[in-house]
């Protein structure tokens, strides 16, 4: 039978509904994940895990030589490696204000993250020097991507 | 080297010289590729090797759904040592601890590669409320989940058929889960190790009829891993390999309809290929020990059966008498299964062939079995309930 014949069928008439049955998943942050996370949240660093001379972010508790890392505090500064500017919702209404996606990257450690970037997308350029923006201290959940509000450019009049 | 084996032609002789386990734990902090690694890391120093000696590695996890993470092979591969390698993921659900070394057998067998790592991980944890959530999808969605069914209804149907046909009641069936989780109160990774009677399974909670909360192994968190190699290799790190001599799988009728549910051919017929690969052809006297997959506590008379280690509907006599306990005359589950020792899907089947290793190697320590030991067997069930996955080990 076509599918058009079908669709003509009463409503509820051979449909089969499928019910998802998983309501949310919890993650876990693993061994060293959950070290990083708790600094952040209550000393405002950022850890990532050393192996040999190369300290690697996010932190991955295991080493690419398959030993077992250790704790390293990362520094900075931050750079933006990539980016990409969002002009539109997902349902194509247009945003007030384009919202800045990059990856940025720590110069003292290999990987990096992704997040927003308050600046103004004509300023924004790969190689730019940017900082962390954390929420006030009371506010942080223990989430490492979420307890950083954004990263915004360090402008030489911010620097003291 | 082409060795003659008495059906197969195959490039390399492939051996195990290495195995390596996780706790296996209802909920674990560690993330999927820090459980792979952990089993992992073990299992090469066991071996004696690093991952520098590893040419390809084959990863094996359950569904998804599970971990939460699509594609989630990849996603704990760097955990595994597969980057930077040839490395891929197999899957047949359940049985899919089982098929991490039959992929990795043929992996070495064919001369492609001298040294595997076979990991296998699960991180049930995840899914909430319940990761039986999971489990609605395997259903037909016409035919079988308007009726709303969970996991259990398979199991309690098949058991009562089973029950029925070798007319065996559920006292019997209850010891094997005595068996098994009280061999697992000698295994350092066990989540379910306890000393309990035949009265206490009949006297938990019943679930769904006749599936009682003991009949079942628990939800968990784990990983495992085997290192795998060619003779070559073997003989140079090793002076006690032991060799894979015959691998199995068969997938069966996943719906109802058309399936025997008193008796697993999926199994049956897995096994004969096994069986013939390795030259075994009277299993129930030339296996020493095996490692049947108990889900619960019936599967595994039902898998003796289907390994053709006893006769149809004979396994609960020789239950009965002792047969298969860790001092009998063909020692089954002797790691405490996955009734005791924990069920983390892909790596519940791992932990089986881990166990054949070490039995063979006489390295289980207070869980060797009593008689001398030189061919074991392990397998795994799994997909959508239909596929058997055998491997025969020898020392």
């Amino acid at each position: 039978m076509a599918w058009s014949m079908w669709w003509r069928e009463p409503r509820r008439t051979y449909r089969f509904p499928g019910k998802m049955e998983v309501e949310k998943y919890v993650y876990t942050p693993g061994l060293h994940g959950l070290e990083a996370a708790r600094a952040l949240k209550e000393e405002g660093k950022f850890l990532g895990t050393r192996c040999g001379d190369t300290i690697y972010y996010p932190p991955t508790t295991l080493c690419p030589d398959y030993t077992e890392g250790e704790l390293a505090e990362v520094k900075g500064p931050w750079r933006i490696t990539a980016y990409t500017v969002v002009r539109e919702t997902l349902e194509g209404e247009r945003l007030e204000k384009p919202l800045v996606i990059a990856h940025i990257a720590p110069d003292d450690a290999v990987g990096g993250l992704i997040h927003y970037v308050d600046a103004s997308p004509d300023e924004v350029y790969i190689g730019m020097e940017v900082e962390p923006v954390l929420k006030p201290k009371e506010e942080r959940r223990g989430n490492p991507v979420l307890d950083i509000t954004h990263f915004k450019p360090r402008r030489p009049e911010t620097e003291e | 080297m082409v060795v003659a084996r008495p059906n197969i032609h195959v490039k390399n002789r492939v051996a195990i010289v290495g195995a390596g386990l996780t706790l296996f734990r209802r909920r674990m902090l560690e993330t999927p590729r820090e459980l792979a690694w952990e089993a992992a890391r073990m299992a090469l120093e066991q071996a004696g090797l690093t991952l520098r000696d590893i040419d390809c590695v084959v990863i094996g996890s359950a569904p998804d759904a599970f971990d939460g993470v699509h594609m989630k092979g990849e996603y704990l591969a760097d955990g595994a040592g597969g980057l930077g390698r040839p490395t891929v993921r197999v899957y047949v659900g359940g049985g899919t601890g089982v098929f991490v070394p039959i992929a990795a057998w043929w992996h070495v067998a064919s001369g492609l590669c001298r040294s595997v790592l076979a990991v296998a991980e699960e991180k049930m944890s995840p899914a909430h409320p319940h990761p039986q959530g999971v489990f609605a999808y395997i259903w037909d969605p016409i035919l079988e989940r308007p009726l709303g069914p969970n996991l259990i209804w398979i199991f309690a149907l098949e058991m009562r058929r089973y029950m029925y046909k070798c007319n065996v009641d559920k006292k019997t069936i209850a010891k094997v889960s005595v068996k098994n989780k009280r061999n697992a109160l000698d295994h350092p990774a066990a989540q379910a190790a306890a000393n309990i009677t035949v009265e206490d399974v009949l006297k938990s909670e019943v679930l769904v009829w006749p599936v009682q909360r003991l009949d079942i192994s628990p939800v968990s968190d784990g990983a495992g891993a085997l290192v795998m190699v060619s003779e070559n290799e073997a003989r140079r790190v090793t002076d006690s390999p032991v060799w894979v001599e015959g691998v199995g799988w068969t997938l069966d009728n996943t719906h109802w309809y058309n399936r025997d549910l008193a008796y697993p051919r999926y199994v049956n017929y897995a096994a004969r290929m096994a069986y013939k690969m390795a030259g075994i052809e009277r299993p129930w006297k030339e296996i020493d020990v095996a490692e049947p997959y108990d889900p619960f506590d019936y599967k595994e008379l039902h898998h003796i059966e289907g390994l053709m280690l006893a006769r149809r509907c004979e396994a609960p006599k020789l239950l009965e008498e002792g047969w298969f306990e860790r001092d009998g005359e063909l020692p089954t589950s002797p790691s405490g299964g996955l009734l005791g020792v924990g069920n983390p899907i892909a790596a519940a089947g791992i932990m089986k062939v881990a166990e054949i290793f070490w039995q063979l190697r006489y390295e289980a320590g207070a869980r060797q079995v009593k008689k001398p030991v030189h061919k074991g067997v392990a397998q795994a069930w799994g997909d959508l309930m239909q596929a058997g996955t055998v491997i025969v080990l020898g020392n």
